[in-house]
C-alpha cells in the first residue's frame, strides 16, 4: 500500500488544472459522433451538484492503470471516437459525472459516481446513469423488477472498465459465472445427471432469463420469473421448435407447461424428469387397469416380474410420443 | 448394424452442409433490406458460445495483470453486493496496420483421452479420441479513428463439437455477426439394436428373426449378436445477426438463425403389453413392447427483428419473433419380431398375425409472434408501461394412416376369413390409408394474445409504488373427430391394431351398429387458456441501508376442458434488502401463495370418447369410470406454499467473500389421490479468497434435498368398474397406495491459481453426491402390480434401490510462458462417475425379457482421464 500511496501523491502533486473538453471547439473535418455515443454528457451525480467536469487526462493522471485496462473496451473505443468528433462528449466523466470535487477531494465518498461497495453512490443513482444511455429494450421492465427490488445495480454484474469476459462486459469470466455469484445453488443444480449444456459453455442462464426485468413475473402457471418470453413453453420451444406443434392429440400439461414434468436447471432423473417414471406419471394417472398399480422392485429386470410399465424408459415405451402426437391413432400417443 | 452406422449418425448429408450456408445469405439479404439497418440482439437464444473444454470461451486462459486493478488501492474493489472484482487481463499487445490496431491470441495443442466412449463423460462434447485441437482463435481489430472493429472467435475439438464467429461493427453506429456451431448429445454409448435401418424412417429385422413370429430367445439372441452403438443427435446451427442505429433515439435489429438436428434417439414402439399375460391364468408370451430407434433429421429456422425508440420522455419496441420447423419424416416404421396371441376367453379364436408398427414424428409448424411496447415517464419520477402481442403457431402436416398393416387386423373365430362370421376382424385395407380419416391433414392452430399495463412511481425517494395487470390468451383452434368414412366406425386401430388382435372386443374402434358399447377416444383434445394476472407493490427505503417491500399478487387461470375451468392463486411477497453493516448485504424474500379454484370435475375429457356420442350403449355393468374421484392434479389442485429465499454476502476481509444462502420452498396440496407435497431446502456457501493480486483460492459447499409426496389407487374391477368412489366398489381403500421420492444432493468444490515462479498454476476440484430413495406403502395388497406372495394380507412398504449420480472431477494445470508472446499450458483433467439407475438394473445381462426387446442399455459409470498440451501464442 506504501508504494500505492507514493504514486498516488506523486501524482496529485502533478494534477492538472484542468482538461476541459468542452473548451475546445468541434473539428468540422472529423465525422460526426455515432449515434449511440452522439448524446453521451456528463452523468448528473445528485451528490456533487457544484462538480465541474476536468476532462479525461485530468482522471488518467491519477488512473492511468485503469486508464489501461479501460482504453481496450467498446465504451472506450466509442467514447473516444466521440470525444475528439465532439468535445463536449466526455469519457469517463459521462458515467463517473463531474470529477471536480472528486479531484479536489479523492477520498470524498460519493463525489465522483462509483460503481463499488464502498464508493457512497445510491445504487438508484447508479443504475439511473446507465440507463441513461442502455434505457430500453431488454432494460425496458427494468424498474419493478426482482433484481431492482433487491437493490441490485448494474455493476453487480457489469464492470465495462476492462475486458473481463468475451461477451456482455459482465463482471466474471461468463454470464453464467456472473448468475452464480448469487445463484450458486441454481448453478449446481446443472451439474446433475440431465442437464442444459450450460457447464459445457454451449449456453448462458441470458438464453431463457432476462435479468434485467420481463413482463414475465412467475405467478401464474404459464410463466416463470424473468422469463424472456411471455409464457415458459414459448421460451423452451426457442430450442425445442418440434415440441410446439399444435399436435392432433394434445397432453394437457404438456400444453400447459413443460415445466410440469421437467426441472429446467438439472434433476438425478434421465431428461431433466422432477420425479421417476412411473411414479412422475402416477401423480395425474389412476385410470383404471394398467395406470395406477403401485411397483416395487419385483417389477424390475431383475425382480419376479419384470414389467415394461417401469424398466428402462417405463410409461414412455408405449406411450413415446408423450409431448402430443399428430398420428391419426395417436390419441394416448402410443403411436 | 454396420460399424459406419455408429458415425453416421452425425455426418451431414452434402444438401445439409450446402444449406448451412442458405440463412446466411438470406439473412445478408434481408440486412440488405435494412441498407441503413437498425438492429439489436436482445431477444432470442445464442448469447454464449464456448465448449466444456473452456466454458469461458477463451477468458479463463487469460492471464491477470500483476499490476492490479488501480495504484491507487492495493486490492480489488468490490462490487456494490460485495463480491471482489476480478482481476483484470494483462493489456494486449496490439499491432498497427495502417490505421487499424489488432492483437488476439491462438491456442492449439493435443487433447488425450483413453475414452471408454461413455455417455455420460461425452455429454455435449466431443472427448472420444485423441485429437488434435483448436482451443482458441480470438483475434480483435480496431480502427481508432473511427470505432470500426472486427472480431474473430473459433474453437474446433471436432467436426461435432466446434464454433466460428466473426463480428464487424462501429461503436455506436452498428453491430454485425455471424456464427456457425456444431454441438453433439450422446445419448447412449451402450445400445444394441436388432433392427437394420438405424438412422433411416423404416426399421426392418433382420433375416435371423421372423417379424411377428419370433420367440424371445431367438430376439434374445438377434440383440446379444447385434453390435453395441452410440446414440445421439447432433445440432449444427448458423446464424446471423445485425443491430444498428438509425438516430440516437432509433435502432433496429434483426436476427436470423437455422439449426439442424441429425441423429438417433431410443424410442417406443407397443404392440400391446407383455406384463398382463405372463403369469396365471395366461401363462403367456404375448404382445410387444418394442424399444425402437427415433431417426432425427429436421431442420428450424428462427427470425426476430424490430425497431425501437428510447427518447427522453418515451419508449418503443416494436419486435416480431418467427420459427419455422421442418421434420425429413412424417413418421417412420418398424417391425415388431414377436408373436401375438389372441387370449384363450372365446373359443377358437385367432391372431391377425401383425408385426408392422408405426410412430410419427413431429409435424412441421409454423410460429409468427409480433409484440408492441410503449413506455412513458411521468410525474412523480414514474413510468406507464403498455405491452401488447398477438401471435399464431400452426401446422397442417399431412396425416398418415391409422394403420400401415396388411391382410387383417383384430381377432378370427377359427379363421382369418373377413366377413359376419368375424365380427371382431377388420380389413388393413380400409384402415391403412389416409382415405381412412375425417380430414388428411392435421389443421390445428393456437392464436395467441397478451396485453400488459403496468405502472411504477416514485413520489418520493423513500417511496416507489408498483403496479401490473397482464391478460394473457391462447385460443385453440380445430377439433379432430377419429371417423373412418370408408367403413362409418369412429375410432382406430389401438397400438396398431394389436390390442385388438389379443383382447377380444378391445380392437378402439367404436360402432354404433355393430359394437356400440365400445369405449374408445373419438375426439381431439382442445386447450384454450387464459390468464389474468394483477399485482401491486411497494418498496419503502426506510433508511439509507434498508429497504422493505411488499407484493400482493392476484392470479386467475382458466384452461378449457380440464379438471377446473378457474384456478384462483393470490400470494403475498415480502421482501428485505440491508446494508447497514458495511462487511454484509442480506436478501431476504418470503412469499405466501394460496391456490384455489372452482369445482373440481375429475373427469372433463368425457366428451372425448365414445360414450358422448349419439347411439353409445353402456355396457350392463355400466361405463367404465375413467379415473377415481378423489385423484386431484397437481396442476388444477388447491395449494398452499411457503417460500423463503435469503442471500447474504460477507466481507470478513478487505480480500475475502462469503456468499451464503438459505432457499425452502414448502408446497402442500389438497389431495387424497395425487401429489400431495412437494418441498425443497437447500444451503450453499461459497468462499473466495484474492490473497494476492494474480492468486486467489475459492471453495463451495451445498446440500439440498427435495421430498415429492403422492398417493393413488388400484382399481378393482380390471377396468370394468363403474365406480368412480375412492373407498367404493372398484376404487376399494384397500387398494390405495403412496409413495415417495426423496432426493438429496451434496456439493463441493476448491479452485486455486496461483502463480509459483514464473510457472502459473490452477486447480480445480468438483463433487457431486445424488441420492435418490423412492419409497412406498400401501393399505393392502391387491394395490400391488405383482404379488410375489409373502405379502400379508393387510399395508405394507417398501423401497427402490438408492438412485445414485456421484461424479468427482479434479483438473490441474500449470501454465509456463517461453517468452511474452509465447506459453504452454499443460493440464490433466480426471473423472470418475458412478451412476445407479434401477429402471436399467439387469439391462447388463441382456435386452430382452420375455416379448420385450430393449435398445438402450442405460448409463454407465465411467473413470475418465483426459490430459492436454496446448501452445497459447499471443498474436
Amino acid at each position: 500500500t506504501g508504494l500505492a500511496q507514493q504514486r498516488r501523491s506523486e501524482i496529485a502533486q502533478s494534477l492538472p488544472s484542468t482538461n476541459l473538453s468542452s473548451e475546445k471547439q468541434i473539428d468540422p473535418s472529423l465525422p460526426a459522433p455515432a449515434p449511440g455515443f452522439a448524446r453521451a454528457r456528463v452523468a448528473d451525480n445528485p451528490q456533487a451538484p457544484e462538480a465541474k467536469p476536468v476532462g479525461e487526462k485530468t482522471c488518467v493522471a491519477c488512473h492511468q492503470l485503469e486508464a489501461d485496462h479501460f482504453t481496450h473496451t467498446l465504451h472506450a473505443l466509442g467514447l473516444h471516437v466521440a470525444n475528439r468528433s465532439d468535445p463536449s462528449i466526455p469519457v469517463c466523466e459521462t458515467c463517473h459525472g463531474a470529477g471536480s470535487a472528486h479531484a479536489q477531494n479523492p477520498q470524498g465518498k460519493g463525489l465522483i459516481i462509483a460503481y463499488t461497495k464502498n464508493g457512497g453512490t445510491p445504487i438508484d443513482v447508479q443504475t439511473k446513469t446507465c440507463l441513461t444511455c442502455h434505457a430500453g429494450g431488454p432494460r425496458d421492465h427494468w424498474s419493478g423488477s426482482v433484481h431492482q427490488r433487491n437493490g441490485l445495480s448494474c455493476s453487480d454484474c457489469h464492470n465495462p472498465m476492462a475486458k473481463f469476459s468475451v461477451e456482455g462486459s459482465m463482471a466474471k469470466q461468463s454470464i453464467n459465472d456472473t448468475c452464480a455469484q448469487c445463484h450458486k445453488d441454481i448453478r449446481l443444480q446443472f451439474n446433475r445427471r440431465s442437464h442444459m449444456p450450460l457447464p459445457e459453455g454451449q449456453m448462458s442462464c441470458d438464453d431463457c432469463h432476462n435479468p434485467h426485468g420481463s413482463l414475465s413475473n412467475g405467478s401464474s402457471l404459464t410463466s416463470f420469473p424473468l422469463a424472456k418470453t411471455n409464457t415458459v413453453n414459448e421460451t423452451c420451444y426457442q430450442c425445442h421448435a418440434e415440441k410446439r406443434g399444435p399436435f392432433l392429440f394434445e397432453h394437457a400439461p404438456v400444453r400447459e407447461s413443460c415445466l410440469n414434468c421437467h426441472s429446467p436447471h438439472g434433476s438425478n432423473q434421465n431428461t431433466l424428469l422432477v420425479a421417476p417414471i412411473p411414479f412422475l406419471c402416477q401423480q395425474c394417472h389412476t385410470q383404471q387397469r394398467h395406470p395406477n398399480d403401485l411397483h416395487t422392485p419385483n417389477s424390475l429386470m431383475t425382480g419376479k416380474n419384470p414389467d415394461e410399465r417401469i424398466m428402462g424408459r417405463g410409461c414412455l415405451t408405449c406411450h413415446a410420443n408423450i409431448h402430443g402426437s399428430n398420428a391419426p391413432a395417436g390419441s394416448k400417443f402410443h403411436e | 448394424v454396420p460399424e459406419q452406422k455408429r458415425d453416421s449418425r452425425f455426418r451431414l448429408s452434402e444438401e445439409q452442409k450446402q444449406n448451412r450456408w442458405i440463412p446466411a445469405f438470406a439473412g445478408m439479404a434481408t440486412m440488405m433490406l435494412f441498407s441503413t439497418a437498425w438492429a439489436d440482439s436482445g431477444i432470442g437464444v445464442d448469447t454464449w458460445r464456448g465448449n466444456k473444454l473452456d466454458p469461458t470461451a477463451g477468458q479463463a486462459s487469460e492471464a491477470c495483470d500483476a499490476r492490479g486493478t488501480t495504484w491507487l488501492a492495493p486490492l480489488q474493489r468490490r462490487s456494490p453486493t460485495g463480491n471482489l472484482y476480478d482481476c483484470p487481463n494483462e493489456a494486449p499487445l496490439a499491432h498497427e496496420i495502417g490505421e487499424w490496431l489488432y492483437y488476439g491470441v491462438l491456442q492449439v495443442g493435443y487433447i488425450g483421452t483413453g475414452d471408454q466412449g461413455v455417455a455420460a463423460w461425452n455429454r455435449y462434447a466431443d472427448w472420444r479420441s485423441d485429437k488434435a485441437i483448436l482451443s482458441l482463435l480470438d483475434a480483435h481489430f480496431e480502427r481508432p479513428s473511427d470505432g470500426s472493429y472486427v472480431d474473430v472467435r473459433a474453437s474446433r475439438i471436432s467436426d461435432e463439437d466446434q464454433y466460428y464467429q466473426a463480428v464487424f461493427g462501429k461503436a455506436g453506429a452498428y453491430k454485425v455477426q455471424a456464427f456457425v456451431r456444431d454441438m453433439p448429445n450422446i445419448l447412449s454409448t451402450d445400445a444394441r439394436s436388432i433392427w437394420n435401418g438405424v438412422g433411416t424412417n423404416n426399421l426392418t429385422l433382420p433375416s435371423s428373426l421372423t417379424p411377428g413370429g419370433s420367440t424371445p430367445a431367438q430376439v434374445a439372441a438377434a440383440s446379444a449378436a447385434a453390435p453395441t452403438m452410440t446414440l445421439g443427435v447432433k445440432r449444427s446451427k448458423q446464424g446471423l445477426s445485425a443491430s444498428t442505429y438509425l438516430t440516437p433515439e432509433w435502432t433496429a435489429y434483426v436476427n436470423l438463425s437455422d439449426e439442424q438436428r441429425k441423429g438417433t434417439r431410443p424410442y417406443g414402439g407397443p404392440f400391446f403389453f407383455a406384463f398382463a399375460f405372463e403369469g396365471p391364468p395366461f401363462n403367456l408370451n404375448d404382445g410387444g413392447v418394442n424399444e425402437t430407434i427415433k431417426p432425427i433429421n429436421d431442420s428450424t429456422i428462427n427470425i426476430n427483428g424490430g425497431l425501437r425508440y428510447a427518447g427522453p420522455e418515451w419508449r418503443f419496441d416494436f419486435s416480431y419473433t418467427g420459427s419455422f420447423y421442418r421434420d425429413k419424416y412424417t413418421s417412420y416404421n418398424y417391425q415388431s419380431p414377436f408373436k401375438l396371441t389372441a387370449l384363450p376367453v372365446i373359443p377358437g379364436a385367432i391372431a391377425a398375425p401383425l408385426y408392422q408398427g408405426q410412430m410419427s414424428t413431429e409435424p412441421d409448424n409454423n410460429y409468427h409472434n409480433f409484440q408492441a411496447t410503449a413506455t412513458r415517464k411521468i410525474p412523480w419520477n414514474g413510468e406507464i408501461s403498455i405491452s401488447a402481442s398477438g401471435g399464431r403457431m400452426s401446422q397442417d402436416d399431412a396425416l398418415i394412416a391409422p394403420i400401415n398393416c396388411q391382410g387383417v387386423f383384430g381377432i378370427g373365430l377359427g379363421n382369418l376369413q373377413l366377413g359376419p362370421q368375424n365380427p371382431m376382424l377388420y380389413d388393413c385395407n380400409k384402415w391403412n390409408t389416409t382415405d381412412a380419416l375425417s380430414r388428411k391433414t392435421a389443421d390445428m392452430r393456437i392464436d395467441t394474445s397478451m396485453f400488459d399495463a403496468r405502472i411504477v412511481l416514485q413520489p418520493t425517494p423513500q417511496w416507489t409504488l408498483r403496479g401490473d395487470v397482464k391478460y394473457d390468451r391462447q385460443d385453440y383452434r380445430n377439433i379432430y373427430l377419429a371417423y373412418n368414412p370408408l367403413t362409418g366406425q369412429y375410432g382406430y386401430p389401438s397400438e396398431n391394431g394389436t390390442q385388438g388382435s389379443i383382447v377380444p372386443g378391445e380392437s378402439g374402434i367404436w360402432d354404433p351398429r355393430t359394437d356400440p358399447s365400445a369405449l374408445t377416444r373419438v375426439r381431439s383434445l382442445p386447450l384454450d387458456i387464459q390468464t389474468i394476472d394483477a399485482n401491486f407493490g411497494a418498496d419503502w427505503k426506510f433508511s439509507d441501508k434498508n429497504t422493505l417491500s411488499a407484493t400482493l399478487d392476484y392470479n386467475r387461470y382458466e384452461p378449457s376442458n380440464r379438471e377446473r375451468s378457474q384456478i384462483d392463486a393470490s400470494s403475498v411477497k415480502l421482501t428485505w434488502v440491508n446494508r447497514s453493516l458495511d462487511w454484509l448485504t442480506l436478501r431476504v424474500n418470503y412469499t405466501y401463495l394460496k391456490q384455489t379454484g372452482n369445482t373440481y370435475n375429475f373427469d372433463p375429457y368425457e366428451f372425448t370418447w365414445s360414450s358422448s356420442m349419439p347411439g353409445y350403449v353402456p355396457p350392463a355393468t355400466g361405463t367404465p369410470a375413467h379415473t377415481v374421484d378423489a385423484m386431484r392434479k397437481y396442476d388444477m389442485s388447491s395449494r398452499d406454499e411457503n417460500k423463503i429465499d435469503v442471500m447474504a454476502t460477507v466481507m470478513p476481509r478487505d480480500d475475502m467473500t462469503v456468499s451464503a444462502s438459505v432457499r425452502g420452498d414448502w408446497n402442500s396440496y389438497d389431495a387424497r389421490i395425487g401429489r400431495q407435497a412437494y418441498d425443497t431446502v437447500g444451503a450453499t456457501v461459497q468462499w473466495e479468497w484474492q490473497f494476492a493480486t494474480r492468486s486467489s483460492i475459492s471453495a463451495y459447499a451445498a446440500w439440498d434435498r427435495s421430498r415429492l409426496g403422492l398417493s393413488n389407487v388400484q382399481d378393482q374391477a380390471n377396468g370394468t368398474g363403474a365406480d368412480p368412489t375412492l373407498g367404493g366398489s372398484n376404487y376399494a381403500l384397500n387398494g390405495q397406495w403412496w409413495a415417495t421420492d426423496a432426493q438429496r444432493d451434496w456439493y463441493g468444490g476448491f479452485t486455486l491459481n496461483h502463480d509459483i515462479g514464473r510457472v502459473r498454476l490452477d486447480v480445480n476440484w468438483n463433487y457431486l453426491y445424488s441420492r435418490g430413495l423412492t419409497d412406498y406403502t400401501y393399505a393392502g395388497p391387491t394395490a400391488l402390480a405383482h404379488l410375489v406372495g409373502n405379502e400379508g394380507p393387510g399395508p405394507g412398504g417398501g423401497a427402490f434401490p438408492n438412485m445414485i449420480y456421484r461424479v468427482n472431477s479434479i483438473t490441474i494445470g500449470a501454465t509456463v510462458p517461453f517468452s511474452e508472446r509465447v506459453s504452454l499450458r499443460l493440464f490433466d483433467y480426471y473423472e470418475r462417475g458412478r451412476i445407479n439407475d434401477w429402471h436399467y438394473l439387469g439391462f447388463d445381462q441382456g435386452l430382452v425379457v420375455g416379448n420385450r426387446v430393449y435398445t438402450d442399455a442405460g448409463p454407465q459409470s465411467y473413470k475418465q482421464n483426459l490430459i492436454g498440451l496446448l501452445v497459447n501464442m499471443k498474436l
